[in-house]
């Protein structure tokens, strides 16, 4: 019973993480139609940038303004020298798709050549500890969960109450009109990209801190964050949240009955399951 | 039957009105495929202009490219006099150019409400949109009555009175509307051409309006227009589309 509530919590903080990831490329995949794999070497660039920031003597909070600055700034760019030009030409979506796995190629590289390969963490950081009943946890694993309290709450409330945020989801139900109404679709895909990637900052900061960071982090990022927005159901904020947790949660407790090494197959199972009992996934796009 | 290849002349026939909307030479298409070619039209300030055609003439094509969606090939529009030839819709809706699509253009995952806010998304001044919200009310007391449902889950004919009243939230001076009856039941069909007529008379908007069903809208139009294999036949005055031996000759 007590690994059953360790493994249910640590569910719980995977979960936050994943659904954080996929509320943040999910709100680029819905609004632009993007399957912006670079997501993941953006969110590994983000928490090196936090990591380069800390070891210069940056104090911890700021190195975290700095990485979430360094992905808004290189998600908007990837949208504008890579992704803006190919939409223009009206090429087919493919294109993009393409287009994305080479910049994610790209990215990694570069982050192996100027930081070379190893673990990078942040010495002496100092975090709590604590034990709750049988559970133990740090206040990283409590700023996971808050990250996402707090960041896909404010999203939530933006889109859903706001002149700018309104206008992001008309994008997202339907483009062209959202064109027709006199909506500057460039300008709210440059938002959108910004936001999405700004939000991966920071798991990718929380993740520097618990694990330390490496050039391939970024893999792990993407594919769970797709995995939960498909999951979800794409376009939806409360689906990613589901998804996240679903995700976090099944993987973290099939580890009670089935050994380590299938975990990351896991994410895979449930994928298929879901797309087979529900296509739409488990929310659809028909709600924030 | 009159063939009328320049504005000017078409400009004549619009009932004596200053000219808002002159398109001149227009060509559009998709790709390297050319929809339509050299089309000259005016519409005149207070006019019903109805532009009838079959299936694939190029009528939405038209529509698109006046709007500046697409690129147009060849040819220019100018509003009140000013060249607007392929301009972005955002600047056309800000000056008083409204385009509403065929087919329900509403966002339908959103409520009512949220759909007439994003229709006047270039006016920032929230006390005038909700002026212009009790006036679309009015003109469709359902709308009002079902300001908390989702677009999608409207019927069609709540949906093209949903599509109208967005656009009647940029306050236009001239609305291109693209077969506002299309998929409706008659009785609806009839109560949507009652509503462009109000909207043309009472709001004194300039319509240019594109149509399959020929009987009900004709009534309604100072003018027509009917577009054959994406080129102009026939521009003049409505009567005599309602002989069905001329109209077949059109087509
Ligand atoms: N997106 C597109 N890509 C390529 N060809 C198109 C596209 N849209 C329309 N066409 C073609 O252009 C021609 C004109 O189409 P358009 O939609 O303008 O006709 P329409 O007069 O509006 O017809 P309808 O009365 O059926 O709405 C047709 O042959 C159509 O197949
Ligand atoms: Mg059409």
């Amino acid at each position: 019973m007590d690994l059953f509530l360790q493994l249910f919590f640590n569910g719980l903080t995977n979960g936050s993480y994943y659904a954080l990831l996929g509320v943040g490329f999910g709100l680029i995949f819905a609004t632009t139609k993007i399957v912006h794999f670079a997501y993941g070497p953006i969110f590994a660039c983000a928490a090196y940038a936090a990591w380069w920031a800390a070891s210069l003597g940056v104090p911890l909070p700021l190195a975290g303004v700095f990485a979430v600055a360094v992905a808004a700034v290189l998600g908007v760019a990837s949208f504008l020298v890579i992704y803006r030009p190919i939409q223009v030409r009206g090429a087919p979506g493919l294109v993009a798709l393409i287009a994305s796995l080479g910049l994610f190629i790209l990215l990694e590289n570069l982050l192996g050549i100027v930081f070379g390969a190893g673990n990078k963490v942040i010495e002496n950081v100092n975090y709590d500890v604590f034990f709750l009943g049988p559970v133990f946890f740090t206040s990283i694993h409590l700023w996971q969960i808050a990250s996402l309290a707090i960041l896909g709450g404010a999203l939530f409330l933006f889109l859903r109450y706001t002149r700018f945020g309104k206008a992001i989801v008309a994008m997202t139900d339907n483009r062209e009109m959202a064109e027709i109404i006199g909506i500057d679709t460039t300008r709210m895909a440059i938002a959108v990209f910004a936001i999405g990637s700004a939000l991966s900052a920071v798991p990718a900061v929380l993740i520097l801190l618990k694990d330390g960071a490496t050039t391939h982090m970024g893999f792990q990022a993407v594919f769970m964050a797709f995995v939960t927005v498909v999951v979800g159901g794409i376009g939806s904020i409360r689906g990613a949240v589901v998804g996240g947790f679903a995700l976090g949660l099944v993987q973290s407790l099939g580890l009670w009955k089935i050994p380590t090494e299938w975990q990351s197959s896991i994410a895979f199972v449930v994928l298929f399951l879901i797309l087979v009992a529900r296509p739409q996934g488990l929310f659809g796009a028909s709600r924030l | 039957m009159s063939r009328t290849d320049s504005a000017a002349a078409a400009a004549e026939t619009a009932s004596g009105t200053e000219v808002v909307l002159a398109v001149r030479g227009l060509g559009a298409g998709y790709g390297r495929k050319r929809v339509v070619h050299d089309v000259s039209l005016a519409l005149g300030e207070r006019e019903v202009l109805l532009m009838l055609g079959h299936n694939g003439a190029g009528k939405t094509t038209l529509l698109r490219a006046i709007f500046g969606l697409g690129k147009p090939m060849g040819g220019s529009v100018s509003y009140h006099g000013r060249d607007i030839t392929g301009r972005k819709a955002a600047e056309n809706v800000t000056d008083g150019l409204a385009y509403v699509p065929q087919g329900h253009g509403v966002f339908r995952t959103l409520s009512v409400a949220d759909n007439l806010e994003l229709g006047g998304f270039v006016e920032p001044r929230s006390a005038l949109l909700a002026e212009r919200r009790e006036r679309v009310f009015e003109l469709f007391p359902i709308l009002a009555e079902r300001r908390s449902q989702t677009a999608g889950t409207l019927s069609g004919g709540q949906q093209q009175m949903l599509a109208i009243g967005m656009a009647l939230m940029h306050e236009p001076r001239v609305i291109l509307l693209d077969e506002p009856s299309i998929g409706l039941a008659p009785n609806l069909v009839e109560r949507v051409m009652q509503a462009v007529v109000t909207i043309n008379r009472t709001m004194g908007v300039a319509i240019l309006m594109v149509e399959q069903n020929v009987q009900l809208s004709l009534p309604i139009a100072q003018r027509a227009l009917v577009l054959k294999t994406g080129a102009v036949v026939y521009d003049g005055p409505p009567d005599p589309l309602r002989d069905h031996v001329e109209l077949m000759k059109l087509f």
